[in-house]
């Protein structure tokens, strides 16, 4: 059979399978089997438990595990809260400083814990109530926070990007890095538009108005918030001096939050550590069992010659590049709208990034364009978590107003990537000026 | 909130030990996975405090990583942690919610099950021919790749407890499998 039609069935069966709900990793398992049986014999159903095995077998994925126990013993204390309330008060001059601290709250919170649902309810709790208070309408309110969870995963440190440079090998460090200035550019747009959004509901006053703290207040809350800040500082930099690997900064990182959590915010009870553990170790494994499966659908594909064939093809249809990239855009857009993003990168890497680099573009910078899209699914029906989990702290405030006030926020991350593609520079300056231009 | 296997008592006793074995299994592969920052740390300390070159705690990071993946597997399952698109099964009626989740669940199983067998017989190998690892430590094969064949076990075992729950009309979540454990995912 022709390797393209064949890469035809392939997408078509893993579609098929995939809607019908069996767990994304059992999906890509059944699918792999299922085309190795019949295309290269029962034999090589052997090689299975080796292939699923030897993805898993690889050091660098330890930094998975590692900065997701570290993000949730963050989110295990009431960093998310403190945080949020001592950007609150030290920005009461900026205008719209309610919103700017929730936008920057959730970014902080968001790089810190890397979980973008647990980012909305934490800081969702607090800052939506108060928003609401002084009178900001419900659509801003709730469409800031579910956008301003996102970011998490762009900004780093980030499993999403781990899992990319994982996936198409490349730098981790420099990845990390390619995502602070479009992370900057998005919670910008986020605050412009929210601002602009309060202005045109007829509700500037409030918020260009703020409360005063007195000094006192704005000094009393720094103990609470600089820790974790000082740590995730520290595995930054402890990355970039070259001194240890991700996965070994992670680790580090990992037993730090622990222990501030553990001192700092006095959680010592036996039920609270192991809730920290029994929720990292569900969402490791998780991913990790995504990771080995993939590894199995992946070498499918290649022994298959279904990856090298569609990238000659895509090569000899010679469309314009810009033309390409806009078709993966909206492939990647309807994938993350039903997949999680970790499934949708290791799923499509293998196959998108040869076209991707044949094209002439840059792989660090389609990194952040994918996960630019990746955001986008998680703020959209009907996987969009974060939609539900505001639904959950806010329950006045309707699924139908939530869904509202967040869609100006993914034309603001439309709007990111069209930026992007014009001045590919902000992604690539801030790692080429660190780290040197890629060899 | 509680951790113990949280099934209603009517449950057969089966039933009821292959969640509680799930249970058990969240706490070896957690703190597998606790075990694999603490020697990080120790490797790192070592190398980069005490400037002494380390052997085993690469290698054995690595082996605690992946029998944690695969040992998790069965308590990730029983807590309707393994992601899924789940749109379809929310779109259906009752009954034939039901009847997808069942489906599903067997095609998981016989998944799982060619999974074992193949997983069985790649530790079998390593055992009886002695494979060694190629490195300093040279560590036998056998002891990590055994978490291949146990973590698939256990994983098709709570399959299985799902499936029977299934079957007999045991209360269903939104995504037509058997609602257990779900009041531990409230939090999450």
């Amino acid at each position: 059979m022709d390797p393209l039609a064949l890469g035809g069935l392939v997408a078509l069966f893993t579609v098929v399978v995939l809607f019908s709900g069996v767990p994304v990793a059992v999906g890509l398992l059944i699918v792999a089997t299922g085309f190795l049986y019949v295309f290269d014999g029962p034999r090589s159903l052997q090689a299975l438990p080796e292939l699923f095995y030897g993805d898993l077998n690889s050091f660098a994925l330890l930094s998975i595990p590692m900065f997701i126990i570290m993000g949730a013993a963050i989110s295990s204390t009431r960093a998310g809260p403190d945080l949020y309330e001592a950007l609150e008060r030290w920005l009461t001059r900026v205008p719209g400083g309610l919103l700017v601290s929730n936008l920057g709250a959730c970014a902080l919170f968001a790089a810190m814990s890397g979980s973008s649902p647990a980012t909305c309810a934490a800081i969702g709790k607090m800052g939506i109530p108060e928003m609401r208070k002084r009178g900001y309408p419900d659509e801003v309110a709730a469409g800031s926070i579910a956008a301003g969870g996102t970011l998490g995963i762009l900004i780093p440190p980030s499993v999403t990007m781990i899992v990319y440079g994982i996936a198409t090998e490349t730098s981790i460090g420099r990845l990390f890095l390619a995502g602070v200035l479009p992370g900057i550019l998005l919670v910008s747009l986020f605050i412009a538009w929210a601002i602009f959004d309060t202005w045109r509901r007829g509700a500037a006053g409030v918020a260009l108005s703020g409360v005063t703290y007195s000094w006192r207040e704005k000094f009393e809350i720094l103990p609470r918030v600089i820790p974790f800040i000082v740590i995730i500082a520290g595995v930054l930099y402890a990355l970039y001096g070259g001194i240890a690997t991700p996965s070994e900064t992670a680790a580090v990182g990992a037993l730090l939050c622990i222990v501030v959590a553990v001192v700092v915010y006095k959680m010592v009870q036996p039920a609270a550590l192991w809730a920290v553990l029994r929720d990292s170790t569900r969402e490791s494994v998780m991913i990790l069992f995504i990771i080995g499966a993939a590894g199995v659908f992946s070498f499918m594909l290649s022994s298959l010659f279904v990856t090298q064939s569609i990238a000659a093809w895509i090569a000899d249809l010679d469309v314009n590049r810009w033309v390409l990239m806009g078709v993966i855009n909206v492939f990647l857009l309807v994938a993350g709208f039903f997949l999680p993003p970790v499934a949708v990168i290791l799923m499509s890497a293998p196959i998108l990034l040869p076209i991707i680099t044949a094209a002439g573009f840059d792989p660090y910078w389609f990194a952040v364009i994918v996960t630019i899209n990746m955001e986008i699914g998680l703020i959209t029906p009907p996987v969009g978590l974060n939609l539900y989990v505001i639904n959950g702290i806010a329950p006045d405030i309707s699924l139908k107003k939530i869904l509202v006030g967040s869609m100006p926020f993914v034309l603001c991350m439309v709007l990111a990537i069209i930026i992007l593609s014009a001045f590919p520079s902000i992604v690539t300056w801030l790692p080429d000026y660190l780290m040197g231009p890629e060899l | 909130m509680s951790y113990s296997a949280s099934a209603p008592r009517t449950l057969p006793l089966a039933i009821r030990l292959i969640l509680g074995i799930s249970t058990l299994c969240g706490i070896v592969a957690s703190l597998m996975m606790f075990a694999a920052v603490l020697i990080t740390c120790h490797m790192i300390f070592v190398r980069n405090v005490l400037n002494q070159s380390t052997v085993w705690q690469t290698e054995v990071v690595i082996y605690l990583m992946i029998a944690a993946t695969l040992i998790g597997l069965s308590y990730v399952q029983k807590l309707r942690g393994h992601v899924g698109v789940d749109l379809l099964p929310t779109l259906l009626p009752q009954r034939m919610r039901r009847g997808l989740g069942i489906a599903t669940l067997v095609v998981t199983a016989v998944m799982i099950a060619v999974m074992l067998y193949y997983g069985y017989d790649m530790w079998h190998f390593a055992w009886q021919r002695g494979w060694k690892s190629e490195t300093v430590l040279a560590a036998p094969l056998w002891i990590p790749y055994l978490a291949i064949p146990v973590g698939f076990a256990l994983f098709l075992l709570q399959l299985l407890a799902d499936l029977w729950l299934s079957v007999t009309a045991f209360p269903m979540d939104a995504k037509g499998l058997p609602a257990i454990g779900l009041e531990m995912s409230e939090d999450y």
